[in-house]
């Protein structure tokens, strides 16, 4: 049995996949999950959609890495500050960074700073709850979201939402409550590339068909020879004229933005297009053009550096997986298959060194929570669930510890 | 009875149910567990009863695990026509034109090369209540029974 102590840096997805795969393979591995969280799974529950519920699904997997295969949870745990990543790889034979992208990749066109715009990443957090995050602005009566990709489309389809529409959720009181009052009467959601090429899945795209208060209209979706490109094209397309509800919902493709405009607000963007010119007036712009590091890890430094940067082998025992080697492509799949990957490549090159001192060097960090702490959260947000609701989610990192310690909250 | 459970996963549900279905009949049956993708159709053994348990992806088609399965029936056209299986499909209704296609598509592949289908297609609904074993495991067992007169031994 292959022994040898392998870190994970972050419980995400990509995280809890290579644990698996490595666990799989080798049972006799000391295989740690670290998260600067108190709770694990990353984007599985802070990213996918809350009326996604059967993509959440996977956690249950995760949960067996935990409870079958071994593996521990240190939660609450920051690197750099708890410690340091020359101290992981002092004590394990392998340290893998998986700490996803979580910074909304700026605009980067004048007005962009105006107050107004915000980032899908920064907005979702604070829709899901995130302990992290900060609070829900006002959006106006037209937001108009910049982006077609899965995360403009997830924002689409949760601000077009009627209320009785996120039953079976996990969406919390406060966001619930935002939505139901946002007043919005018209979201436009602007693409750069033509319809053929824009990055969202079909099946996100007919959802929308189901949506039970809007008025659908699809300008310039254009037509490909190509019959993928095309299927997607149709699937876009036939959203147009649907009208099931007064708020207003309208696809553009082929719009680059040029500049933010406004006084002291978002008043309007101005796109470049094929016909020249446009100002599209609006009263909050949401970026969801992609993620880039949040800084807490010299990545671009680790992955100019690397032995083989396409294979997630940084250097000698260091290796990175998921959205942090990749960048922001791909969804849950693409980052299993690149955490089965990267889990063969470390067990070829893995030598165990008996003197390393693997979870040991983090038996000192009081603050740290486990996987048992984590089901005590787990338990309690489920048992708390209101009626049309599948969780409550803790909100705070002061809750979570406090539940996770078996404390009662002060009443 | 000898029974070989044949998974075809995108992201890894359908494994985990067909490693647990495993668990669940090791003690009466000789049980082995394979993903698709490393399933050649000249593999098939007609004695034994073949689980299919797979989930949908894309818009409507077999996940990725599975394809390369169909492709290689595809380009051998196996003749299956002595061999008894039964399926098991998860999916999602959020995804409701397409719930399901994947083992829909999976089934209709293996008739088509002759084989005999036992019992009903079950689905498993991640938006849904039921646990996937939940559903799989009675499942099973019915199936088991069903096929014990087909493949000519007590189930
Ligand atoms: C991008 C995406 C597309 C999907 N498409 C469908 C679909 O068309 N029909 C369906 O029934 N389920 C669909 N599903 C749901 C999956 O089949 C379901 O989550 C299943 O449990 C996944 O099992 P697996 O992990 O074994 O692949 C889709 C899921 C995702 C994330």
């Amino acid at each position: 049995m292959t022994a040898g102590k392998i870190a994970i840096v972050g419980a995400g997805p990509s995280g809890c996949f290579l644990a698996q795969s490595l666990l799989k393979s080798a049972p006799g591995l000391e295989v740690d999950l670290i998260d600067r969280l108190p709770v694990p799974y990353g984007l599985v529950r802070y990213g996918v959609a809350a009326d996604h519920q059967g993509t959440k699904g996977v956690a249950r997997q995760f949960a067996r890495v935990f409870e079958r295969q071994g593996a521990r949870f240190f939660g609450n745990v920051t690197l750099g500050r708890d410690i340091t990543l020359e101290a992981l790889r002092g004590a394990y034979d392998a340290v893998v960074l998986a700490a996803g992208l979580s910074q909304d990749r700026p605009l980067g066109i004048p007005g962009a700073d105006l107050p107004g715009v915000h980032g899908a990443g920064t907005l979702t957090r604070a829709l899901y709850d995130h302990p992290d995050a900060g609070g829900l602005p006002g959006l106006g009566p037209r937001p108009l979201i910049v982006g077609n990709g899965n995360v403009a489309i997830d924002l689409l389809r949760l601000l077009a939402k009627q209320p009785g529409e996120l039953d079976g959720s996990d969406l919390g009181p406060v966001a619930t409550g935002w939505l139901a009052q946002s007043g919005i009467e018209e979201i436009t959601i602007a693409g750069r590339s033509p319809a053929a090429q824009a990055k969202f899945d079909t099946v996100m795209i007919k959802e929308l068909a189901k949506l039970s208060g809007v008025s659908i209209r699809v300008l310039g979706a254009g037509s490909s020879d190509d019959p993928a490109e095309q299927k997607k094209i149709d699937a876009v397309q036939a959203l147009d004229g649907i009208a099931t509800g007064p708020r207003r919902v309208t696809f553009r493709f082929g719009l680059t933005p040029v500049a933010v405009v406004g006084h002291s607000h978002v008043e309007a963007v101005r796109f470049a297009t094929d016909a020249g010119e446009e100002v599209v007036p609006c009263t909050s712009v949401l970026t969801a053009i992609g993620f880039g590091p949040s800084g807490d890890l010299p990545r671009e430094a680790l992955l100019a550096d690397a032995t083989d940067a396409g294979a997630g082998a940084l250097a000698p025992g260091l290796y990175a997986t998921g959205w942090f080697r990749r960048g922001p492509r791909g969804t849950i799949p693409d980052n299993r298959a690149d955490a089965q990957a990267l889990a063969a490549r470390i067990l070829d090159q893995l030598a165990p060194d008996p003197a390393k001192a693997g979870r040991a060097a983090l038996a000192g960090l009081a603050q740290a929570v486990d996987y048992t702490g984590w089901t005590r959260i787990d338990a309690h947000e489920i048992k708390a669930a209101p009626e049309g609701r599948c969780r409550a989610k803790i909100t705070t990192r002061e809750e979570m510890l406090r539940l996770a310690r078996h404390q009662e909250t002060p009443q | 009875m000898k029974i070989t459970i044949l998974y075809g996963t995108e992201t890894g549900n359908a494994e985990m149910l067909a490693e647990d279905i495993q668990s669940e009949l090791e003690g009466g049956h000789d049980v082995d567990c394979l993903n698709l993708s490393d399933m050649a159709p000249s593999d098939f053994d007609a004695s034994r009863l073949f689980l299919l348990v797979c989930s949908t992806y894309g818009d409507g088609e077999l996940p990725a695990s599975a394809q390369p399965f169909a492709e290689a029936m595809a380009a051998e056209q196996p003749d299956l026509s002595a061999l008894h299986f039964a399926i098991f499909g998860l999916g999602d209704s959020e995804y409701d034109e397409t719930f399901n296609h994947g083992p829909k598509k999976l089934a209709e592949l293996m008739q088509a090369h002759g084989a005999h289908q036992i019992g009903e297609r079950v689905a498993h609904d991640a938006s849904g209540a039921d646990m996937a074993e939940d559903l799989a495991f009675p499942w099973a067992e019915e199936v088991i029974a069903l096929a014990g007169a087909a493949l000519g031994e007590a189930a």
